[in-house]
């Protein structure tokens, strides 16, 4: 079974203490251990900061908590005018701090918005 | 726009700083200080000096004292929000004061609450740092904390892994609900001997690897911004940062090559990884 949580913070870092803790409380639900949910939260982190440098004059962020057996999917998105470019790239330190604390990065931009998801699967010791 | 939460977490600097703190008191710029609806006269106060630097005597001391502590109670209030009752603070910062008056030299051209402020507030400063929490923590969270850094280390020890929030829980006898308040608090606060001096514990195992570790990191096109200050890190979080993100360690193989604890090593990565975000955030913000 799938459940969904939509969290729309206000594009700033100030609210990245939200997206941590929505994620942290997900996590903990799937049985993550302490430190993958930190892994988790360091994820998570990144990817909202990576998009909110790129926020241009976006006011709200959107992340998507996406909740599955023993795995938690993430996806960040950002209004972005420039979105021609791609919202990370591979040959980056965020990048690679996304894929080391994940199972998979994607990044994706389309029609005025960048993406930036992942996937964590928990309860693996 | 707002400032990353996670800038507050490693930047004592976010203390106000003696500079701004005292043109607070000094502003009125006639020769009274209103503090707290009281005010210093200040042709008492260096009438109270002269004798106190000739005799030495205690009750001027004391005298002198209670005449500036509305100065001591102003920069005290500064920090109140950061989870200590406001009359620890106080007499914090009365320590701060003796050591000014102590020390004031009449043939200064300035007046002495100037003189005194950096004093104050340094030793503020210091009562924070030295209790670790560099931003306000209510003592409920420190010492949910603290108990929490002892559970998870003693459940990792016998189980052998990570323990889940619902292990810690059961283990701490707390709900739930406060242990993810716990964690949630962890790194957004700690700097429990993060300034440590690198090269401590680990310090003879670094220098073997540090080259590949140059290199890897090096292989990256990172921002220009993110360059220097990766080279500017302390050589344990560099080596932290490395053996997490390109060596493919986890935070507990990694606390047992370092010798130190996981929950450390956790703190360790994010306070890094907060100082990397900062300069990130910074670009974003002027870009």
């Amino acid at each position: 079974m799938t459940s969904t949580v939509h969290l729309e913070i206000p594009a700033s870092g100030a609210y990245l203490a939200v997206a941590r803790a929505a994620a942290t409380g997900l996590a903990a639900q799937l049985q993550f251990t302490y430190e993958e949910i930190d892994d988790l939260r360091i994820a998570v982190d990144e990817a909202c900061t990576q998009l909110l440098a790129r926020r241009g004059s976006a006011t709200t962020l959107n992340v998507a908590y996406r909740l599955e057996d023993a795995e938690l999917r993430v996806d960040v998105s950002i209004e972005a005018p420039d979105s021609s470019r791609p919202p990370l790239a591979r040959d980056t330190f965020a990048w690679q701090i996304l894929s080391a604390m994940t199972d998979e990065v994607r990044e994706q931009s389309e029609a005025g918005r960048l993406w930036l998801s992942f996937r964590k699967v928990g309860g693996r010791g | 726009m707002a400032e990353l939460p996670q800038g507050g977490r490693t930047r004592v600097s976010e203390v106000p700083n003696a500079g701004r703190v005292h043109q607070g008191p000094e502003a009125s710029g006639n020769g009274t200080t209103p503090l707290n609806g009281r005010a210093v006269d200040r042709g008492h106060a260096k009438d109270l000096f002269r004798r106190f630097v000739e005799t030495r005597n205690p009750a001027l001391r004391e005298e002198l004292v209670g005449l500036h502590l509305p100065l001591v109670e102003y920069l005290a209030r500064r920090f109140r929000n950061r989870g200590e009752p406001l009359e620890d603070l106080v007499q914090v910062g009365t320590i701060g004061l003796l050591k000014a008056i102590d020390r004031f030299d009449l043939d200064r051209e300035v007046e002495f609450s100037t003189y005194a402020t950096p004093t104050i507030v340094g030793e503020l400063k210091r009562h924070f740092r030295d209790k670790g929490w560099a931003v306000r923590v209510p003592r409920r969270l420190q010492e949910l904390n603290l108990s929490l850094n002892k559970v998870v280390a003693e459940l990792s020890q016998e189980i052998g892994r990570s323990p889940t929030v619902a292990e810690i829980a059961t283990k701490a006898r707390l709900p739930e609900e406060e242990v993810l308040e716990g964690l949630d608090t962890s790194n957004a606060y700690a700097v429990v001997s993060l300034d440590a001096p690198a090269g401590g514990e680990d310090a003879p195992a670094v220098s073997e690897h540090i080259g590949v570790e140059d290199e890897s990191l090096e292989a990256l096109e990172y921002r220009a911004a993110l360059g220097p200050l990766i080279a500017g890190l302390p050589e344990r979080e560099r080596r932290i940062l490395y053996l997490r993100f390109f060596g493919g360690m986890t935070q507990s193989q990694i606390a047992a090559r370092l010798g130190i604890s996981q929950m450390h090593v956790s703190r360790l990565l994010n306070r890094t990884l907060a100082v990397l975000r900062e300069g990130l955030l910074e670009d974003g913000e002027t870009g």
